[in-house]
Order: C-alpha cells, then sequence, then structure tokens
C-alpha cells in the first residue's frame, strides 16, 4: 500500500477557520493529510454489494465501465488530527473544536482520553461525474453512485486501520449518528480546515460537497 | 504618486509577507479572527505594516483577508480600519513614496453552484459590498487573493469592475498538479482574467516557492499582464509544538530570483514569510533588469478548467445545440427538456470537438432564461468551452455574465446596431468574439468589402478597448446552389482577413444548403477553407466525412506528432464499422443483456419489415418482461435491469420515429416525483427508466417538489398517476401532505409511492393505493392500472 503522509500546514487557516464568533481557538498546526491513488484502495465487495444490491460476486461490463470512469475522476484525501477529550461530565463530550451534548457519544468513547477527528473525501470530480451520468445514463450513475459510496467507506476504513495501528480504538462515529447532531459538522470540518485542505464545504443544510465524504470520530483508549 | 497601474509596467514592485502567521508569533490566539485586531490592537497591525515597508514592499495588503458580510455583521467596519491602520502605518514611514494599499479581498469559504449552493449572484453581491466599503475608506487597489475556484474568482473580479474604478489584482491558489481546487490551470485562468481587464494576475499562497517554479513557465507564456508571485514559506513542520517553514529567508530570496528571471513580475509573499524573507527579496532582486511580460498575440477561450488556443491547429465547434432545422431540439427547448439539450452536449463532447455552439433561440420561449439554464446545465456536465449564440442583446448580456470562464461570443456584426450593443458587453464580461462581414447594407459580393467590415470591426472593438487578438471574423459561407461565386469569394475573403492579423470562423455546412449529399460538398469545402488558413469550423461532429478532412489535414500539415491522433481515429472508424457486419444479435438479446447500439441497429432492421406496433409488442415487451421476471425472481440484479431498461427506451425511440404523431399513444403517462424537503433522486430515476422503456410518457418533476406543483401537473396533463419517493422519514410528512392534496383535488388520481423508508403500512397510513417494494412492482402497477 503506497499512501503518502505529510504534514499539511493551510497557511491562511487562521483566516478561513473562524466562525463569526471568532471562538475557535485551536492550533490549526496538527492536520495531518493522507492522499492515495485509485490504485491504493481496495473497494470492499461487501459494501458494494450491499449499494448495489447484488451479491459479492457481481461483476459485469456495466461495472467495470464505471469503475474506470470513477478511477480516473478519484482523489482520494483525507485530514486529521489526534486530540484530547474530556468526558468529566456525563453525557457531555469536550474537544478543542465543540462541546458535544450526546449520550450515544459519550458511551461511544467511553475509556477514552484522545480521539482522532477524521475528514475523508473522493473530491470533486467525483461528483461531476455523478451529475453528468445522472443525466447520461441511470444505470451507469446506480453503479457510479454505489461504487463512489463504497469507495470513500472503504478509504476510511483503511484510513481507521492504519491510524489505529498499535492503539486501542473506539468504533468509529459520524456525525449525524445516534443523537449527535449534523451540525457539529461545522466546527469539525473548521477544525480540519476542511475547505482548504480536502476542498470539502457545507451547505445551509449541513451537508458536504463533495457528497461522497465522510466526518468522524475514532476515540483512543487508554 | 504614480498610479500603481503604470508603475508597474516600469518596475518591480514588492508585495509585503505573512500576516496571521507573524500575528500569531504576536499574541494572536490561534483560531482567534486577525481581522478584530484592526479594532482591538490596531497598534499591531500597524507595526507589522511597518516592518514590512522598512523591509522594501511597496503595497502592503490589508488585514481583511476573512472580512465579508456572512461572517462579520461588521464588516465595514473592519475594512475601514483594516485600511487606518496601513494608512497610518505608510504616514509614519520616512520613505513613502510609491506605497500603496491592497484591500485584501480573500474567499467567501463557501462553494458556488452547481457543485455548492451559493448562487454566482449572490457571491458578487458579498464582494460588491466590501469593495463599496474598501473604495470609501481609500484603498488604492483591490487585492483578490487565495481563490481556488475560477467562478469565485469571475465573482470577485465582476464585484470590483463593478463598484469601483481601483486596479484589480488577482492571485490564485494552484495545488501540487498546478490546478485550482476545482480543476482551473494557469492559462484558463489567464484567459479568463484577462479579458475581464485585471491589471495584474498570478499565484499565492500554495505550498512554496519551489513548486512555483513549475508553473510560471505557463504564465510567462501565456500572460501579457504583469505576473504577481506571493508563495509561502514552504512546508509547514511541527516543531516542539510550533509550526516553522521549511524554506528560510535566504533559500526563499534565491527561488525568488529564479522566478523573477523566469518571469515574475511582483514579488511578495504569503503564510510563513517574514519583513525578512521580503528585505532579502527586495536585496537580491531589485537590480536585476526588469520588463513587463509582452504582449501575446494569443486568442483564447477558456472554460473552469483549461483554455483553447485559437492558433495554427485547427478548432471544431459543434453546431448541434441550435434549433434551425432540428424539430426534436426544438420541442426539447418548448418543453423545458434540458436532458436532451445535456445529451447533445455530451455527445459532441465525445467526439473531441473543442467548443460547445449554444443557440436557443425559439420565438415562442424566454430564450434568456433558457440560455442560462442550458450554460449552467452544460457547464455543469461537461469542461468544454462553449459559444454564446444569440440574436438578442439581453440574451448575450446575461450569458457572458453567468458563464464560468471567458466565452466565444457569438456574434457581433457590422451594423452600429450590433456593434454599439455588443462591444460593451464584450468589454466587461470578456469574450472572444465572433464578427460577422455583414453591415447595413447586407453581405457584400466581393472579398474586399467583406475585408473592410471586418476592418471597421476591429477599430470599433479598438474603441472599447477590446484588442485585435480577441476578434474571429466569419466571412459567412452562403449556399452555391443559389450564389455560385459564394465558395470562391469566401475563400478569397478568409485569405485578405487572415492579412488583417485575425483568426477566421466560417459556419461550414451553409456551403451546400440545397444540394444532394452535402457532406460531400461540405467537407471538400471546409478542406478547402484550412488550406487557405481558416482556424475555426462551426460544424456538425456527427459527419464523418468532416471529420476525415479534420484528421487528414491535422497529419498532412505537421499538427499531429506522429499522426496519433489519425492512427486513432482510424482505428475507431474501423472499429465500428467491424461491428455493424454482426448479424447473429437480435433485439431481444440485446435489451436483456443491454446492447445499447446492437438494440438501435436490430429495432431498425425490424421496423424495415414489420410495422411498429409489433416491434414494440412482439420483440421490446418480453424482452423486457424476461428480465424484469428474472430480476423478480433474483436471477438478476438492479444494474442490469436498468441496462436493459435504457436499451429499450432507444429502441423505444426508434420505433417511435415510425408512428405518425398524431397515432402516438399518450394514454399510458405518470408524473413522477421526489417529495418537498427530499433531495435524493435516484429510486425515483430507477423508475422513471423503467417506466419509459414500457412506453409510457413520463412528466419528471425532479426532487425537492412542493405538492402544489405536483397537483397542477398531473391536472395540466389530465394524467391520472402520481409516483411520489422519500428517502428520509423527515419528507414522509411531505408525502402525505402531497396524497392529501391529490385526493381533494381529483378523486380519480391515484398515487404510487415507494423509497427506502417507506413499506405498506406506512403507505396505508398517508392513503397511498399502492406501495411499490421495487421499481418492477411500480412498473407492474402501472401497466396494471392502465389495463383495467
Amino acid at each position: 500500500m503506497k499512501i503518502s503522509v505529510r504534514v499539511f500546514f493551510v497557511a491562511t487557516r487562521e483566516k478561513l477557520c473562524y466562525n463569526k464568533n471568532g471562538d475557535v481557538s485551536m492550533k490549526y498546526s496538527d492536520i495531518r493529510i493522507i492522499t492515495a491513488n485509485a490504485a491504493d484502495v481496495v473497494i470492499n465487495r461487501n459494501e458494494l454489494a450491499l449499494r448495489l444490491k447484488t451479491d459479492r460476486n457481481y461483476e459485469s461490463e456495466l461495472l467495470d465501465k464505471c469503475r474506470k470512469q470513477f478511477d480516473s475522476a478519484v482523489q482520494y484525501r483525507c485530514a486529521y488530527v489526534r486530540i484530547a477529550v474530556d468526558l468529566s461530565e456525563e453525557n457531555v463530550c469536550r474537544f478543542d473544536f465543540a462541546e458535544i451534548a450526546s449520550k450515544n457519544l459519550y458511551r461511544n468513547l467511553q475509556g477514552c482520553r484522545e480521539a482522532f477527528v477524521i475528514a475523508v473525501t473522493t473530491g470533486l470530480e467525483v461528483d461531476r461525474l455523478l451529475k453528468k451520468l445522472n443525466i447520461l445514463s441511470q444505470a451507469e450513475h446506480f453503479v457510479t453512485d454505489g461504487l463512489s459510496s463504497a469507495a470513500v467507506e472503504s478509504f476510511c476504513d483503511m484510513v481507521s486501520s492504519r491510524l489505529k495501528t498499535g492503539l486501542s480504538c473506539a468504533n468509529r462515529f459520524s456525525p449525524g449518528y445516534g443523537d449527535v447532531n449534523l451540525t457539529v459538522q461545522k466546527p469539525l470540518l473548521d477544525r480540519l480546515c476542511a475547505a482548504e485542505t480536502l476542498g470539502i464545504t457545507l451547505n445551509t443544510a449541513y451537508l458536504m460537497t463533495p457528497v461522497k465524504s465522510i466526518t468522524a470520530i475514532m476515540g483512543i483508549k487508554t | 504618486m504614480k498610479n500603481i497601474r503604470d508603475l508597474i509596467k516600469e518596475k518591480r514592485v514588492y508585495f509585503d509577507g505573512g500576516t496571521g502567521t507573524v500575528l500569531q508569533k504576536k499574541g494572536l490566539n490561534p483560531g482567534e479572527s486577525p481581522e478584530l485586531w484592526n479594532i482591538t490592537q490596531p497598534h499591531k497591525i500597524v507595526t507589522l505594516h511597518k516592518a514590512y515597508l522598512k523591509a522594501g514592499c511597496n503595497i502592503i495588503k490589508t488585514n481583511t483577508f476573512g472580512v465579508n458580510r456572512t461572517k462579520f455583521l461588521n464588516y465595514a467596519e473592519l475594512i475601514q480600519k483594516g485600511i487606518a491602520c496601513a494608512k497610518k502605518a505608510i504616514a509614519e514611514t520616512e520613505d513613502n513614496a510609491e506605497k500603496y494599499i491592497a484591500f485584501d479581498m480573500g474567499p467567501t469559504g463557501k462553494l458556488l453552484e452547481p457543485l455548492g449552493d451559493l448562487s454566482f449572484e449572490e457571491a458578487v453581491s458579498i464582494f460588491a459590498d466590501n469593495v463599496k466599503a474598501a473604495t470609501e475608506s481609500g484603498a488604492d487597489l483591490i487585492l483578490i487573493e487565495t481563490m481556488n475556484d475560477s467562478y469565485e474568482t469571475k465573482a470577485a473580479v465582476l464585484a470590483a469592475k463593478e463598484n469601483s474604478n481601483l486596479p484589480i489584482f488577482v492571485t490564485n491558489v494552484y495545488d501540487g498538479n498546478g490546478k485550482l481546487m476545482t480543476g482551473a490551470n494557469p492559462v484558463a485562468m489567464i484567459a479568463m482574467l484577462e479579458s475581464l481587464g485585471v491589471d495584474a494576475l498570478g499565484m499565492n499562497c500554495s505550498l512554496g516557492p519551489d513548486k512555483m517554479l513549475d508553473i510560471i513557465d505557463e504564465f510567462a507564456k501565456y500572460s501579457s499582464t504583469p505576473i504577481i508571485v506571493n508563495p509561502n514559506a514552504g512546508l509547514p513542520e511541527v516543531i516542539n509544538g510550533e509550526t516553522v517553514f521549511n524554506v528560510g529567508a535566504e533559500e526563499f530570496s534565491d527561488y525568488m530570483v529564479q522566478l523573477a528571471e523566469r518571469g515574475a513580475s511582483i514579488l511578495g509573499g504569503c503564510c510563513g514569510t517574514t519583513p525578512e524573507f521580503i528585505q532579502k527579496t527586495v536585496a537580491k532582486t531589485k537590480d536585476m533588469p526588469y520588463s513587463c511580460p509582452t504582449w501575446k498575440n494569443i486568442t483564447m477561450v477558456s472554460s473552469y478548467t483549461h483554455a483553447v488556443v485559437i492558433e495554427k491547429d485547427p478548432v471544431l465547434i459543434g453546431e448541434r445545440i441550435n434549433p434551425t432545422g432540428k424539430p426534436k431540439l426544438k420541442e426539447a427547448l418548448r418543453t423545458g427538456d434540458l436532458n436532451y439539450v445535456l445529451n447533445e452536449a455530451v455527445r459532441q463532447a465525445d467526439k473531441n470537438v473543442h467548443i460547445l455552439d449554444v443557440n436557443v433561440g425559439l420565438p415562442e420561449i424566454d430564450e434568456t432564461d433558457m440560455m442560462k439554464k442550458c450554460i449552467a446545465g452544460i457547464q455543469s456536465i461537461t469542461d468544454l468551452p462553449l459559444q454564446i449564440d444569440s440574436t438578442k442583446f439581453e440574451t448575450l448580456e446575461q450569458a457572458m455574465r453567468m458563464y464560468n470562464g471567458k466565452p466565444l461570443v457569438n456574434s457581433v456584426n457590422g451594423t452600429e446596431e450590433s456593434m454599439k450593443n455588443v462591444l460593451p458587453l464584450v468589454q466587461k464580461y470578456g469574450g472572444g468574439l465572433i464578427a460577422l462581414t455583414i453591415d447595413e447594407k447586407g453581405i457584400p459580393d466581393n472579398a474586399s468589402d467583406r475585408a473592410k467590415i471586418a476592418e471597421k470591426i476591429v477599430s470599433r472593438a479598438a474603441e472599447y478597448g477590446i484588442s485585435k487578438r480577441e476578434i474571429i471574423v466569419d466571412p459567412l459561407a452562403l449556399t452555391i446552389s443559389s450564389n455560385p461565386e459564394s465558395a470562391v469569394v469566401t475563400l478569397e475573403s478568409i485569405r485578405m482577413i487572415r492579412a488583417l492579423g485575425v483568426k477566421t470562423s466560417l459556419g461550414i455546412s451553409n456551403i451546400s444548403f440545397g444540394l444532394p449529399q452535402r457532406n460531400l460538398v461540405t467537407s471538400t469545402f471546409y478542406a478547402n477553407a484550412l488550406q487557405n488558413g481558416l482556424n475555426c469550423a462551426i460544424m456538425n461532429p456527427f459527419a464523418e466525412e468532416m471529420m476525415n478532412v479534420y484528421y487528414a489535414y491535422r497529419a498532412l500539415n505537421c499538427l499531429d506528432t506522429g499522426c496519433v491522433d489519425y492512427i486513432n481515429y482510424a482505428s475507431a472508424v474501423q472499429g465500428t464499422a467491424k461491428t455493424e457486419s454482426k448479424t447473429e444479435e437480435t433485439l431481444h438479446v440485446c435489451i436483456v443483456k443491454g446492447l445499447k447500439e446492437g438494440a438501435v441497429r436490430q429495432t431498425k432492421r425490424l421496423l424495415e419489415n414489420i410495422p411498429p406496433l409489433d416491434v414494440i409488442n412482439e420483440h421490446i415487451v418480453p424482452a423486457l418482461n424476461e428480465i424484469g421476471t428474472a430480476f423478480e425472481q433474483k436471477k438478476a440484479y438492479l444494474p442490469q435491469l436498468l441496462m436493459s431498461a435504457e436499451t429499450a427506451s432507444l429502441s423505444f425511440e426508434e420505433v417511435k420515429k415510425k408512428i405518425p404523431t398524431d397515432q402516438t399513444d399518450t394514454s399510458k403517462a405518470i408524473v413522477l416525483a421526489t417529495v418537498k424537503g427530499d433531495i435524493h433522486d435516484i429510486g425515483k430515476n430507477i423508475v422513471k427508466v423503467l417506466m419509459e422503456s414500457y412506453g409510457f410518457t413520463v412528466y419528471d418533476l425532479g426532487r425537492d417538489v412542493p405538492p402544489e406543483k405536483i397537483v397542477a401537473c398531473a391536472l395540466e396533463n389530465n394524467c391520472k398517476l402520481v409516483g411520489l419517493s422519500a428517502l428520509m422519514t423527515t419528507t414522509v410528512p411531505s408525502m402525505a401532505e402531497t396524497i392529501k392534496m391529490l385526493n381533494e383535488t381529483d378523486r380519480s388520481i391515484k398515487t404510487m409511492v415507494g423509497g427506502a423508508v417507506l413499506n405498506q403500512e406506512y403507505a396505508d397510513m398517508i392513503g397511498a393505493d399502492f406501495y411499490g417494494a421495487d421499481a418492477m412492482d411500480s412498473v407492474r402497477y402501472a401497466e396494471k392500472f392502465y389495463a383495467d
């Protein structure tokens, strides 16, 4: 597996990453970037089968064609930080970027003092490809949509297992699960300078562009 | 004080360096907005500016990068105070000749449509508020910086042009691949920015001066405008918890010398750079000979990713999106069927044309509105530059404004009316311009008079500051069937017009109008025109003869190294010929296997021998039923079903052509929509494809559709079957509301519902007439509904 990791400092980070209240008060210089090529990410067959509603051995010319188009569009990128989490108050998870009141996340993070905060994406070109296929062919659109969902999941799994190496970690937890509201996306993405590092922006409904993107918190058990 | 526009033409000027990174060392809490210091700690901002002035910079970037009305309610005050800090710093500096204040304007932090949800006009308006505040506060120039999207850059430049007369400098952020985040390369940006008339352009931020060396040559080759280079101090590393950049002042300034040698005009720094970096850069470069970029006589148009350079290599402009003589396109435009238009765009792009002409002029539609929809749609599915083609000035203006890139504008002509209306548009929005050699007296019958009209347009354009290089003259080929000398005169016109030093274009197809075997005449004329120096051809890329001429001409004229393109083209042509000879395929097999080309071929063959309705009932429907049953029995999967459905739809299209319109069966129809609040349309689209393959007329209202719109559509088309889809639990109430409204309006309308969150119980609860567990289920119900 050839994936490269480097420290990425977003030059304009302090310019871009505050909000109206200026209350994001963190150092951003700890953001790490992971990139990967299409060939480096093995798309999980079960995940793909689930999306395409096929069995896990499904192969076809259509799938091959879609895979080729997807591979030339995809640009896997991940940004993550490793930060402290404070669980001293029941059902409140305090991070440097946000204070999240949630029973589910609190339970998920039991026994953790630190956490990885992760965002991954397949890049804007995949959005463009999906838009185009939605016009041209529903068959190709359906398959490529499933393929890219499975791909971003697989890439996120790959990144997580890499980060987990030598550590004991909680299960990945994403905003929108259980009682964690999607609005957490905003400070979380700001913390990762995601607009600059990954090109991820939020629309007014807190949905991400590029559409095939995942954010997650993964507790580190001590 | 000398206007900075003049100064940058005469000598090298310098920007300052980083702001945020320096302020952090002065105690700015990371995450705290540096701009707030304009109010809370202005003396520290003044001190920073003074340090840069002392280091030898000429232009100070105000501490306003992130300020705009979406982030700060007091944006105007922050801007005014920021500029005041810069003024104070200059006033307190002893040697303050040739010092300027650049109002620093960064991106909004939102992504523009179509990928994001910020509209272009909203972006223009946000920037406009900034520009107004900065102009009132006394900035000397507007610096639009760290832009990573060409569309947002255009919005900012337009806002600056419309709200001030200050010089406009623009720098973009290129990544390791030499592209902006949304895909534009430097040449695309140069094409767009120069045509918008900016005073200086270039790059900033990104990774460091070493990386900028990789793309400076592109700038030097294509830009006629002073080039700004404001790099970071390299890549940051974290050492003992502190951020340290990996390029020091000494190394940085050495790189800046190299950048200057290779064409960079205005030098400065971005994040991580300090007054020391600037001081060393000034010291090492101030005595180097300076020359402003020379004028490049390069004709370019661009999209949001790349530019098309119009020179020796012939340029193909796809003509298919033009309703003249195309009944299907006319129908699509009348019914607002954008998909048809978009399909035509992609099909032409697949033929490797370079530019697409877009003409949607029909008397009975709102041309401006349709043009804008088409441009937005086409630009979201293909990255070819577009030729905006309209006779209406209002349509041209609106389209040029919202186009992402530098368009080709079709057209201006030699009449006073046309010149006085079109030229100001090109002056404002930028664009290559097709100029027709026709005036109040019509089209001259001889070449020298056509050339005279071209000359007139060129000189009038110059009065508007539009260079000759932007003008592409079309001497108008008329058909030889009624004008025997037309070809001869047109070719002579091309030669004469070329001698004026402008590029040429022709609508090639006209030449053969009214003759049999038109492609023969058209392609021969095209070869002749190319030989006479024609640059652009507006043509039909599906005419094989035309493409033959194009590829052969390039191979013959040293424009296709190693004949690579020709060989690829020729082998593709050969490949198609081979498959056509295959005879064992049947329509049934083609549909079941999803072989689209084969299905069209076989349908055509069947139609030669049997009536259209028999093709449907004896071939298409049984094949669809076979795959549908296999799907229901879990022997085939959804992707296969979809492929078969799409194939059957193509087959249907062929059959429909043979059925007289008055006999077309429109009784089987359905209204489909994803309900209000829901933006997921995959499920609905799958049902649509299947319905169409079974011959249903589908009124597809899209996603996030309000109930009243659904009701209106059903009534208007007298359609008694409505299919609704919802994918989120939160939007089921909106489905219930739609059903209620439909029932209240007309109880004979039946509703069928589907979607991931629904089941039979839920469907019953909200009063739906039918719940479809999958797409096949829905088709079976719809078939039954119309059979009963």
